[in-house]
Protein backbone atom coordinates (compact mmCIF):
# COMPACT_ATOMS: atom_id res chain seq x y z
CA UNK A 1 0.00 0.00 0.00
CA UNK A 2 1.52 3.43 -1.26
CA UNK A 3 1.52 6.17 1.57
CA UNK A 4 0.40 8.89 -0.69
CA UNK A 5 -2.69 6.60 -1.59
CA UNK A 6 -3.48 5.65 1.87
CA UNK A 7 -3.58 9.10 3.47
CA UNK A 8 -6.32 10.33 0.31
CA UNK A 9 -7.96 6.89 1.24
CA UNK A 10 -8.01 8.33 4.82
CA UNK A 11 -8.91 11.85 3.63
CA UNK A 12 -11.85 10.77 1.79
CA UNK A 13 -13.44 9.00 4.65
CA UNK A 14 -12.93 11.55 6.53
CA UNK A 15 -14.48 13.91 4.25
CA UNK A 16 -11.29 16.43 4.20
CA UNK A 17 -10.57 16.00 0.67
CA UNK A 18 -11.48 19.34 -1.18
CA UNK A 19 -14.19 19.25 -3.56
CA UNK A 20 -12.03 18.75 -7.32
CA UNK A 21 -9.84 15.85 -5.41
CA UNK A 22 -13.10 14.32 -3.78
CA UNK A 23 -14.37 13.84 -7.06
CA UNK A 24 -11.49 12.51 -8.87
CA UNK A 25 -11.05 10.18 -5.95
CA UNK A 26 -14.73 8.96 -6.57
CA UNK A 27 -13.96 8.09 -10.06
CA UNK A 28 -10.47 6.68 -9.37
CA UNK A 29 -12.30 3.90 -6.57
CA UNK A 30 -14.91 3.19 -9.40
CA UNK A 31 -12.05 1.28 -11.02
CA UNK A 32 -9.43 0.12 -8.74
CA UNK A 33 -10.07 -2.80 -5.95
CA UNK A 34 -7.18 -1.97 -4.11
CA UNK A 35 -8.23 1.72 -3.62
CA UNK A 36 -11.39 0.87 -2.43
CA UNK A 37 -10.27 -1.83 0.04
CA UNK A 38 -7.88 1.28 1.71
CA UNK A 39 -10.85 2.89 1.60
CA UNK A 40 -13.12 -0.09 3.54
CA UNK A 41 -10.29 -0.30 5.94
CA UNK A 42 -10.48 3.49 7.18
CA UNK A 43 -14.32 3.02 7.35
CA UNK A 44 -14.24 0.43 9.41
CA UNK A 45 -11.75 1.68 11.82
CA UNK A 46 -13.46 5.06 12.06
CA UNK A 47 -16.83 3.64 12.37
CA UNK A 48 -17.12 3.64 16.18
CA UNK A 49 -17.25 7.19 16.16
CA UNK A 50 -20.97 6.34 14.56
CA UNK A 51 -22.06 5.06 17.17
CA UNK A 52 -21.61 8.26 19.14
CA UNK A 53 -24.51 9.74 17.39
CA UNK A 54 -27.63 9.41 19.18
CA UNK A 55 -30.52 8.38 16.85
CA UNK A 56 -32.94 10.64 16.04
CA UNK A 57 -36.40 9.27 14.56
CA UNK A 58 -36.95 10.90 10.66
CA UNK A 59 -40.13 12.54 9.95
CA UNK A 60 -42.47 10.00 7.93
CA UNK A 61 -42.38 12.27 4.45
CA UNK A 62 -39.09 10.64 4.54
CA UNK A 63 -40.36 7.07 3.99
CA UNK A 64 -43.00 7.82 1.47
CA UNK A 65 -40.81 9.59 -0.17
CA UNK A 66 -38.43 6.69 -0.69
CA UNK A 67 -41.34 4.42 -1.12
CA UNK A 68 -42.59 6.32 -4.27
CA UNK A 69 -38.95 6.81 -5.69
CA UNK A 70 -37.86 2.97 -5.58
CA UNK A 71 -41.59 2.07 -6.26
CA UNK A 72 -41.07 3.23 -9.76
CA UNK A 73 -40.25 0.72 -12.51
CA UNK A 74 -41.35 -1.91 -10.18
CA UNK A 75 -45.11 -3.75 -10.29
CA UNK A 76 -46.19 -0.91 -7.60
CA UNK A 77 -46.75 1.75 -10.34
CA UNK A 78 -49.38 1.52 -11.78
CA UNK A 79 -51.26 1.25 -8.41
CA UNK A 80 -49.79 3.94 -6.10
CA UNK A 81 -50.08 5.91 -9.45
CA UNK A 82 -53.54 5.62 -9.67
CA UNK A 83 -53.79 6.06 -6.05
CA UNK A 84 -52.37 9.73 -6.44
CA UNK A 85 -54.16 11.06 -9.39
CA UNK A 86 -57.28 10.11 -7.77
CA UNK A 87 -55.79 12.18 -4.68
CA UNK A 88 -54.78 14.64 -6.78
CA UNK A 89 -57.98 14.71 -8.55
CA UNK A 90 -59.95 15.27 -5.57
CA UNK A 91 -57.63 18.32 -4.22
CA UNK A 92 -58.42 20.02 -7.38
CA UNK A 93 -62.14 19.48 -7.23
CA UNK A 94 -62.00 20.64 -3.55
CA UNK A 95 -59.52 23.31 -4.37
CA UNK A 96 -62.00 24.69 -7.03
CA UNK A 97 -65.13 24.31 -4.82
CA UNK A 98 -63.60 26.50 -1.74
CA UNK A 99 -62.43 28.98 -4.71
CA UNK A 100 -65.94 29.69 -5.74
CA UNK A 101 -66.93 29.61 -2.10
CA UNK A 102 -64.47 32.47 -1.21
CA UNK A 103 -65.59 34.22 -4.31
CA UNK A 104 -69.16 34.04 -3.58
CA UNK A 105 -68.32 35.01 -0.12
CA UNK A 106 -66.31 38.11 -1.18
CA UNK A 107 -68.19 39.83 -3.91
CA UNK A 108 -71.96 38.53 -2.83
CA UNK A 109 -72.65 37.00 -6.19
CA UNK A 110 -75.42 34.67 -7.20
CA UNK A 111 -75.67 31.04 -7.20
CA UNK A 112 -75.74 30.78 -10.83
CA UNK A 113 -72.40 32.56 -10.71
CA UNK A 114 -71.05 29.68 -8.18
CA UNK A 115 -72.29 27.15 -11.17
CA UNK A 116 -70.90 29.02 -13.97
CA UNK A 117 -67.62 28.80 -11.65
CA UNK A 118 -67.01 25.22 -11.38
CA UNK A 119 -67.47 24.74 -14.89
CA UNK A 120 -64.06 26.62 -15.92
CA UNK A 121 -61.38 24.86 -16.93
CA UNK A 122 -59.02 23.38 -14.51
CA UNK A 123 -57.52 25.78 -11.92
CA UNK A 124 -53.75 25.60 -11.21
CA UNK A 125 -53.47 23.32 -8.29
CA UNK A 126 -50.75 23.88 -5.78
CA UNK A 127 -49.05 19.89 -6.34
CA UNK A 128 -46.01 18.21 -6.81
CA UNK A 129 -44.69 15.83 -8.60
CA UNK A 130 -41.41 13.98 -8.99
CA UNK A 131 -39.25 12.22 -11.59
CA UNK A 132 -36.85 9.54 -10.67
CA UNK A 133 -35.00 9.52 -14.15
CA UNK A 134 -32.41 7.05 -14.93
CA UNK A 135 -31.14 5.46 -18.21
CA UNK A 136 -33.10 2.51 -17.99
CA UNK A 137 -31.14 0.79 -16.08
CA UNK A 138 -31.88 0.56 -12.42
CA UNK A 139 -29.15 2.98 -11.15
CA UNK A 140 -31.33 6.67 -10.61
CA UNK A 141 -29.64 9.66 -12.85
CA UNK A 142 -31.40 12.08 -10.80
CA UNK A 143 -34.32 12.70 -9.23
CA UNK A 144 -36.67 16.02 -10.53
CA UNK A 145 -39.11 17.81 -8.32
CA UNK A 146 -41.68 20.07 -9.74
CA UNK A 147 -43.42 22.31 -7.35
CA UNK A 148 -46.42 24.09 -9.35
CA UNK A 149 -47.17 26.30 -6.74
CA UNK A 150 -44.00 28.16 -6.97
CA UNK A 151 -43.09 26.77 -10.17
CA UNK A 152 -39.76 25.47 -9.64
CA UNK A 153 -38.29 22.45 -10.30
CA UNK A 154 -35.70 21.10 -7.78
CA UNK A 155 -33.44 18.96 -9.27
CA UNK A 156 -30.73 16.16 -7.40
CA UNK A 157 -28.09 14.78 -9.48
CA UNK A 158 -27.28 11.45 -8.32
CA UNK A 159 -24.58 9.61 -10.78
CA UNK A 160 -25.54 11.87 -13.66
CA UNK A 161 -22.29 12.74 -15.65
CA UNK A 162 -21.74 15.28 -17.40
CA UNK A 163 -19.20 14.21 -20.52
CA UNK A 164 -16.05 16.69 -20.67
CA UNK A 165 -16.50 19.72 -23.42
CA UNK A 166 -20.64 18.82 -23.46
CA UNK A 167 -23.41 19.66 -21.21
CA UNK A 168 -26.70 18.12 -20.10
CA UNK A 169 -29.75 19.36 -20.81
CA UNK A 170 -32.90 19.15 -19.33
CA UNK A 171 -35.92 18.87 -20.82
CA UNK A 172 -39.75 18.55 -19.97
CA UNK A 173 -41.88 16.32 -22.77
CA UNK A 174 -45.79 16.99 -21.87
CA UNK A 175 -48.03 13.93 -23.15
CA UNK A 176 -47.85 14.50 -27.23
CA UNK A 177 -46.06 17.68 -27.10
CA UNK A 178 -42.57 18.54 -28.46
CA UNK A 179 -39.42 18.81 -25.89
CA UNK A 180 -39.48 21.99 -23.89
CA UNK A 181 -35.82 22.82 -22.70
CA UNK A 182 -35.94 23.53 -19.18
CA UNK A 183 -31.83 24.42 -18.92
CA UNK A 184 -28.19 22.78 -18.53
CA UNK A 185 -27.86 20.84 -15.39
CA UNK A 186 -24.44 22.76 -13.97
CA UNK A 187 -21.79 20.22 -14.03
CA UNK A 188 -20.44 19.17 -10.24
CA UNK A 189 -23.48 20.50 -8.91
CA UNK A 190 -25.54 18.05 -6.86
CA UNK A 191 -28.56 20.40 -6.49
CA UNK A 192 -30.40 23.24 -8.35
CA UNK A 193 -33.48 24.77 -8.63
CA UNK A 194 -35.15 26.02 -11.54
CA UNK A 195 -37.14 28.54 -12.00
CA UNK A 196 -40.29 27.54 -14.83
CA UNK A 197 -43.59 29.52 -15.25
CA UNK A 198 -45.26 26.62 -17.32
CA UNK A 199 -44.66 24.30 -14.04
CA UNK A 200 -47.08 26.50 -12.54
CA UNK A 201 -50.15 24.38 -13.00
CA UNK A 202 -50.38 20.10 -13.12
CA UNK A 203 -47.76 18.72 -15.75
CA UNK A 204 -47.42 15.90 -17.11
CA UNK A 205 -45.24 13.29 -19.43
CA UNK A 206 -41.56 13.14 -19.16
CA UNK A 207 -38.21 14.43 -17.80
CA UNK A 208 -35.69 13.84 -19.91
CA UNK A 209 -31.81 14.49 -19.99
CA UNK A 210 -30.12 15.05 -23.25
CA UNK A 211 -25.90 15.58 -24.49
CA UNK A 212 -25.64 18.69 -25.89
CA UNK A 213 -22.73 20.96 -27.37
CA UNK A 214 -21.38 22.67 -24.43
CA UNK A 215 -24.03 25.58 -23.40
CA UNK A 216 -26.65 23.43 -24.53
CA UNK A 217 -28.90 23.07 -27.70
CA UNK A 218 -28.13 25.92 -30.53
CA UNK A 219 -31.71 24.58 -32.00
CA UNK A 220 -34.20 24.83 -28.92
CA UNK A 221 -35.01 20.80 -29.51
CA UNK A 222 -32.75 18.30 -28.50
CA UNK A 223 -29.73 17.63 -30.44
CA UNK A 224 -27.62 14.87 -29.14
CA UNK A 225 -29.16 11.27 -27.53
CA UNK A 226 -31.33 11.53 -24.73
CA UNK A 227 -29.24 9.25 -22.00
CA UNK A 228 -31.58 9.69 -19.30
CA UNK A 229 -35.46 9.85 -18.93
CA UNK A 230 -37.88 9.72 -16.10
CA UNK A 231 -42.11 9.89 -15.94
CA UNK A 232 -43.69 12.43 -13.52
CA UNK A 233 -45.68 11.38 -10.96
CA UNK A 234 -48.06 13.49 -8.85
CA UNK A 235 -47.01 13.28 -5.07
CA UNK A 236 -49.28 13.78 -2.11
CA UNK B 1 -45.86 -3.09 9.77
CA UNK B 2 -42.97 -2.37 12.88
CA UNK B 3 -41.14 -5.26 13.16
CA UNK B 4 -38.42 -5.04 15.43
CA UNK B 5 -35.14 -5.68 14.30
CA UNK B 6 -32.12 -5.49 16.22
CA UNK B 7 -29.37 -3.50 14.76
CA UNK B 8 -26.56 -6.62 15.12
CA UNK B 9 -24.63 -7.23 12.14
CA UNK B 10 -26.62 -10.73 11.22
CA UNK B 11 -29.62 -9.41 11.08
CA UNK B 12 -28.91 -6.58 9.29
CA UNK B 13 -27.34 -8.50 6.56
CA UNK B 14 -30.14 -10.91 6.19
CA UNK B 15 -32.28 -7.88 5.65
CA UNK B 16 -29.69 -6.60 3.20
CA UNK B 17 -29.73 -10.07 1.24
CA UNK B 18 -33.22 -9.99 1.25
CA UNK B 19 -33.87 -6.43 -0.09
CA UNK B 20 -31.00 -6.94 -3.24
CA UNK B 21 -33.65 -9.52 -4.06
CA UNK B 22 -36.71 -6.56 -4.11
CA UNK B 23 -38.08 -7.77 -0.63
CA UNK B 24 -40.15 -4.46 -0.30
CA UNK B 25 -41.10 -5.92 3.78
CA UNK B 26 -37.06 -6.31 4.28
CA UNK B 27 -36.61 -3.27 3.17
CA UNK B 28 -38.95 -1.56 5.29
CA UNK B 29 -37.72 -3.17 7.88
CA UNK B 30 -34.31 -2.10 7.46
CA UNK B 31 -34.91 1.51 7.13
CA UNK B 32 -36.97 0.89 10.43
CA UNK B 33 -33.70 -0.60 12.27
CA UNK B 34 -31.43 1.92 10.86
CA UNK B 35 -32.96 5.16 9.43
CA UNK B 36 -32.65 7.10 13.16
CA UNK B 37 -29.10 6.06 13.40
CA UNK B 38 -28.16 6.82 9.55
CA UNK B 39 -30.10 10.51 9.97
CA UNK B 40 -28.34 11.52 13.32
CA UNK B 41 -24.86 10.66 11.56
CA UNK B 42 -26.32 12.92 8.80
CA UNK B 43 -28.00 15.57 10.88
CA UNK B 44 -24.78 16.02 12.70
CA UNK B 45 -22.63 16.57 9.01
CA UNK B 46 -25.36 18.88 7.11
CA UNK B 47 -26.79 20.31 10.74
CA UNK B 48 -29.40 21.03 8.14
CA UNK B 49 -33.18 19.19 8.89
CA UNK B 50 -33.85 19.51 5.22
CA UNK B 51 -30.61 18.73 3.74
CA UNK B 52 -30.32 15.76 5.76
CA UNK B 53 -33.73 14.65 5.22
CA UNK B 54 -32.91 14.30 1.43
CA UNK B 55 -29.94 12.91 1.99
CA UNK B 56 -31.22 10.21 3.78
CA UNK B 57 -34.18 9.79 1.08
CA UNK B 58 -30.93 9.62 -1.32
CA UNK B 59 -29.03 7.39 0.84
CA UNK B 60 -32.19 4.67 1.08
CA UNK B 61 -32.89 5.08 -2.65
CA UNK B 62 -28.94 3.86 -3.15
CA UNK B 63 -29.31 1.22 -0.99
CA UNK B 64 -32.97 -0.23 -2.93
CA UNK B 65 -30.71 0.25 -5.75
CA UNK B 66 -27.05 -1.15 -5.06
CA UNK B 67 -27.92 -3.89 -2.12
CA UNK B 68 -26.50 -6.69 -4.07
CA UNK B 69 -23.12 -4.68 -3.83
CA UNK B 70 -22.98 -5.31 0.05
CA UNK B 71 -20.60 -8.55 0.51
CA UNK B 72 -19.45 -9.55 3.83
CA UNK B 73 -15.84 -8.85 3.18
CA UNK B 74 -17.77 -5.18 2.79
CA UNK B 75 -16.99 -5.33 6.43
CA UNK B 76 -20.42 -4.76 9.19
CA UNK B 77 -23.50 -4.13 7.04
CA UNK B 78 -24.00 -0.69 9.41
CA UNK B 79 -20.61 0.51 8.78
CA UNK B 80 -21.36 -0.59 4.73
CA UNK B 81 -24.87 1.52 5.00
CA UNK B 82 -23.33 4.41 6.87
CA UNK B 83 -20.33 4.80 4.86
CA UNK B 84 -23.04 5.57 2.04
CA UNK B 85 -24.66 8.35 4.07
CA UNK B 86 -22.12 9.80 5.05
CA UNK B 87 -20.42 10.48 1.42
CA UNK B 88 -23.95 11.72 0.24
CA UNK B 89 -23.76 14.21 3.52
CA UNK B 90 -20.31 15.25 2.19
CA UNK B 91 -20.48 15.27 -0.95
CA UNK B 92 -23.74 17.33 -0.67
CA UNK B 93 -21.65 19.81 1.44
CA UNK B 94 -18.40 20.08 -0.86
CA UNK B 95 -20.04 20.48 -3.97
CA UNK B 96 -22.92 22.98 -2.60
CA UNK B 97 -20.23 25.07 -0.59
CA UNK B 98 -22.37 25.13 2.07
CA UNK B 99 -21.67 27.63 4.79
CA UNK B 100 -22.82 26.02 8.27
CA UNK B 101 -23.39 27.66 11.84
CA UNK B 102 -20.72 25.79 14.05
CA UNK B 103 -22.11 23.72 17.01
CA UNK B 104 -19.87 21.19 18.46
CA UNK B 105 -20.06 18.35 20.52
CA UNK B 106 -18.03 17.73 23.18
CA UNK B 107 -19.57 14.64 24.11
CA UNK B 108 -18.05 12.47 21.36
CA UNK B 109 -14.75 11.26 22.71
CA UNK B 110 -16.75 10.55 26.01
CA UNK B 111 -19.13 8.62 24.11
CA UNK B 112 -16.75 6.53 22.41
CA UNK B 113 -15.86 4.72 25.71
CA UNK B 114 -19.40 4.18 27.37
CA UNK B 115 -21.04 1.28 26.43
CA UNK B 116 -22.63 1.15 23.27
CA UNK B 117 -23.40 -1.25 20.80
CA UNK B 118 -21.01 -2.61 18.45
CA UNK B 119 -17.75 -4.01 18.65
CA UNK B 120 -15.79 -3.16 22.05
CA UNK B 121 -13.04 -4.06 21.09
CA UNK B 122 -12.94 -1.64 18.21
CA UNK B 123 -14.24 1.28 19.70
CA UNK B 124 -12.40 0.78 22.64
CA UNK B 125 -9.11 0.81 20.66
CA UNK B 126 -9.80 3.91 18.65
CA UNK B 127 -10.64 5.54 21.87
CA UNK B 128 -7.36 5.23 23.08
CA UNK B 129 -5.70 5.72 20.13
CA UNK B 130 -7.47 9.07 19.25
CA UNK B 131 -6.53 9.88 23.33
CA UNK B 132 -3.10 9.25 22.24
CA UNK B 133 -2.98 11.99 19.58
CA UNK B 134 -2.78 15.73 20.44
CA UNK B 135 -5.60 17.68 21.82
CA UNK B 136 -5.81 20.06 18.47
CA UNK B 137 -5.00 16.52 15.86
CA UNK B 138 -7.70 14.95 17.90
CA UNK B 139 -10.33 17.40 17.85
CA UNK B 140 -9.83 17.77 13.38
CA UNK B 141 -10.27 14.38 13.13
CA UNK B 142 -13.30 14.24 15.16
CA UNK B 143 -14.74 17.26 13.69
CA UNK B 144 -13.88 16.10 10.34
CA UNK B 145 -15.53 12.28 10.34
CA UNK B 146 -18.38 13.59 13.02
CA UNK B 147 -18.82 16.84 12.19
CA UNK B 148 -18.02 17.59 8.59
CA UNK B 149 -15.91 20.09 8.62
CA UNK B 150 -13.58 20.80 5.62
CA UNK B 151 -10.15 21.47 5.56
CA UNK B 152 -11.00 25.27 5.14
CA UNK B 153 -13.44 24.95 8.32
CA UNK B 154 -10.69 23.27 10.28
CA UNK B 155 -8.47 26.26 9.36
CA UNK B 156 -11.19 28.71 10.21
CA UNK B 157 -12.02 27.03 13.48
CA UNK B 158 -7.95 26.58 15.08
CA UNK B 159 -6.88 30.08 13.38
CA UNK B 160 -4.43 28.28 11.19
CA UNK B 161 -3.40 28.29 7.59
CA UNK B 162 -5.02 25.24 5.44
CA UNK B 163 -1.79 23.99 4.56
CA UNK B 164 -0.78 23.38 8.05
CA UNK B 165 -4.16 21.55 8.45
CA UNK B 166 -3.53 19.35 5.82
CA UNK B 167 0.21 18.27 7.39
CA UNK B 168 -1.47 17.92 10.84
CA UNK B 169 -4.54 15.36 9.37
CA UNK B 170 -1.79 13.77 7.91
CA UNK B 171 0.22 12.87 10.55
CA UNK B 172 -2.79 12.04 12.52
CA UNK B 173 -3.95 9.76 9.74
CA UNK B 174 -0.70 7.70 10.06
CA UNK B 175 -0.44 7.76 13.63
CA UNK B 176 -3.68 6.38 14.01
CA UNK B 177 -2.81 3.63 11.37
CA UNK B 178 0.38 2.69 13.40
CA UNK B 179 -1.59 2.91 16.54
CA UNK B 180 -4.69 1.07 15.78
CA UNK B 181 -2.46 -1.39 14.25
CA UNK B 182 -0.44 -1.74 17.08
CA UNK B 183 -3.61 -2.46 19.39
Amino acid sequence: MSEERDLDAAEYVLGTLPADERARFSERLKSDAALRQDVRAWEARLAPLDETATPVAPPPDVWRAIERATAVGSTAVPEAAGTNVIALRRRVAFWRGSTAVAGLLAAGLAVVAVVDRLSLPPVAAGGRYVAVVDSGGHEPALIAEVDTTTGTIRVRSLTAETPSGRSLELWHVPEGQAPRSLGILKAGLDAQTINDAASAGPVDGLIAVSVEPEGGSPSGAPTGPIVYTGRLIPVE
Amino acid sequence: MNQRVSTDGSSLAVLLDATSRGDRPAFRALYEATAPKLFAIVLRITRSRPMAEEVLQETFIKIWQNAERYMPESGQPMAWLAAIARNRAIDRLRSEKIERNRADDDQILERLVAPAAGDPAMRQALGTCLKALDEESRDCVILAYCSGFSREELAERFGRPVGTIKTLLHRSIKQLRACLESE
